[in-house]
């Protein structure tokens, strides 16, 4: 069992210095809009990722007039054999350039971000998440990126799989300023040989990243969905998946970025392509199935990191019953019952959330939250 | 709070790498706590530095001027036992040190002073190729290894210098790129994924 079983918070967002014992199962918290439920959502992702998923522009977090903010987290474990519980913290301090981070796993400094992002396993869903499947295919991209993430996290893989990112985005950068400044191809070279090593790794991690979800994913619809249609996902990349045709390529294109100021072919262009009875479910599908692709979606991020971990990840849902129809709302409360790890959840509507057992209620006021019976 | 003049000086210490205020008011209370000779000596000295240590002509490592009406000449290239036709390209002076405290360099150096970085509005023509092409030819250099960094900018710099050099063909010379691997005394299983992955595509 993953489960975090407290949550400090201090000079946080709108919510009062306060520490949470949370159940190692179905957490309720209830209130009013504006009271301080998405940001206890928000600060529990933070502590466990180091993110925020409403921003980046991490000083945003800080409470109005503090110069500094805490959140800390205490994390059950079940693969730490005979440890006691984990405690992560994320640190945050305005600074002149905006905020400065500081984070610790155990007591220390992890070896890399993606070491601490990655030790305890979340998926968050939250009201973005439900236009996954109609918005644009950024998000889609960091869907395969986390799950990539995982899969190569017990390898040690992922600081590798985050070093071909960084790498990828700066030569990129260079090649657009350069395209900018009219250079030829002795300086456009090898910053394209250097795109294409790291694309192609990052691409290979699309790749496999595809392949876990999809199954999972197709499963899920089945029993989700009430249409014969079929849904089919696939990953597209939008580079050739060899070196020298990648290089080429790129080499091809220089008059057209030039003229478009940016690359137009790499996988910082990548889809994952959803179908619906052989069309795109962009073209095709109704509200309602849109609903159902994301939560077939999310379910497959879960079970898919789950077998990657060897342990189900914490599930964060923030306000997704409201946006749902009855019998979709319906779907995804047999979706949570099949969970087994820790689910947190936000409600403005406790009433309507049909889990009655093992689970912890909190009500949310003006920043603070207090465990109700 | 320190006087003003003793701030001046603390503000100046703060712009060398890893001073801070703190750090550079510690220097200078250091300072006025110890006899004034203690100051007066490295008030000269500094004021003498530039004009007693250049940028060697021929590499760009930093050289003694023994004689002003020669031009500068490093220690590494005035050393007749080194190998001239082997030529190691770095992008600083504190990497050519770093080489040479290694003892594994038997030839001389060659210093870029940067890196090709577009970001920073910095194109092949901002580095001294010609000097390192004339180096080239005067030396008889047959080989050339490219130790710039293993970042982006340095390995697009090496990657722009294989293509430029490795095309010479009076003379024709060699151009490797040094190797980055496994660190000495550490055990592989603590070695990060990617050192790994280079060690084992770089092997020999």
């Amino acid at each position: 069992m993953l489960a975090v079983r407290s949550l400090l918070v201090r000079g946080f967002r709108n919510l009062a210095a306060q520490e949470l014992e949370l159940h190692p199962r179905f957490n309720v918290l209830y209130g009013e809009n504006g009271q301080g439920k998405t940001n206890t959502i928000e600060a529990l992702y933070l502590a466990t990722t180091s993110r925020s998923f409403r921003t980046s522009a991490l000083q945003d977090c800080l409470s109005h007039g503090e110069e500094a903010s805490r959140v800390k987290v205490a994390v059950d474990d079940e693969r730490d054999v005979g440890a006691s519980s984990r405690e992560q913290i994320v640190d945050l301090k305005a600074s002149a350039q905006g905020s400065a981070r500081r984070v610790l796993l155990s007591g220390k400094r992890p070896k890399s971000m993606a070491t601490f992002a990655l030790a305890t396993p979340i998926v968050l869903f939250e009201p973005a998440s439900l236009t996954l499947t109609q918005g644009g295919a950024s998000e889609r991209r960091r869907l395969l990126d986390r799950v990539g993430a995982h899969l190569l996290a017990s390898s040690g893989g992922a600081e590798a799989l985050l070093r071909d990112a960084t790498r990828y985005r700066r030569a990129l950068l260079h090649r657009k300023r350069a395209l900018a400044q009219g250079a030829g191809a002795r300086v456009l070279e090898p910053f394209e040989r250097i795109m294409a090593e790291h694309g192609i790794s990052m691409m290979q991690a699309r790749q496999r990243a595809t392949d876990a979800l999809v199954g999972e994913a197709l499963v899920a619809f089945s029993s989700i969905a009430q249409t014969h249609l079929e849904l089919s996902i696939a990953y597209a990349p939008r580079a050739p998946t060899d070196f020298d045709g990648f290089v080429a390529a790129l080499a091809q294109r220089r008059d057209d970025d030039a003229r478009r100021g940016t690359a137009t072919i790499g996988p910082h262009l990548d889809d994952l392509r959803v179908f619906l009875g052989g069309r795109p479910a962009r073209q095709v599908a109704s509200q309602g199935q849109h609903r159902a692709i994301v939560l077939a979606l999310k379910g497959a991020e879960l079970a898919s990191i789950a077998r990657a971990r060897h342990v189900p990840p914490i599930l964060l849902l923030d306000d997704v019953s409201s946006e749902l129809d009855p019998k979709r709302s319906q779907a995804l409360f047999q979706f949570l019952s099949a969970q087994v790890g820790q689910v947190v959840l936000t409600t403005t509507r406790p009433d309507l959330i049909p889990i009655d057992r093992d689970r912890a209620l909190f009500e949310v006021d003006q920043g603070v939250v207090r465990a109700r019976r | 709070m320190l006087p003003r003049h003793a701030r001046a000086i603390a503000r100046l210490l703060e712009r060398l790498p890893g001073v801070g205020e703190r750090t550079a008011a510690r220097y200078v209370l250091h300072l006025l706590g110890e006899p004034p000779a203690l100051s007066e000596a490295l008030g000269q000295a500094l004021v003498e530095l530039h004009a007693h240590v250049k940028p060697c002509v021929r590499c760009g490592n930093l050289a003694e001027v023994e004689d002003e009406s020669l031009p500068p000449t490093c220690e590494v290239c005035a050393d007749p036992r080194r190998d001239p036709a082997l030529l190691c390209v770095v992008a600083r002076v504190q990497d050519l040190s770093a080489i040479e405290r290694s003892g594994a360099m038997r030839g001389r150096y060659f210093v870029l002073g940067k890196l090709v970085s577009p970001l920073e509005g910095i194109g092949p023509d901002d580095l001294p190729l010609e000097q390192l092409r004339e180096r080239i030819r005067e030396d008889g250099v047959r080989e050339i290894i490219v130790a710039t960094p293993p970042s982006v900018d340095g390995e697009a710099t090496a990657l722009l210098l294989a293509r430029e050099l490795g095309s010479l063909t009076e003379p024709s010379v060699k151009v490797s790129r040094i190797a980055s691997g496994v660190p000495h005394g550490s055990d592989l299983e603590y070695a990060d994924q990617v050192t790994l992955g280079r060690a084992i595509a770089g092997r020999r």
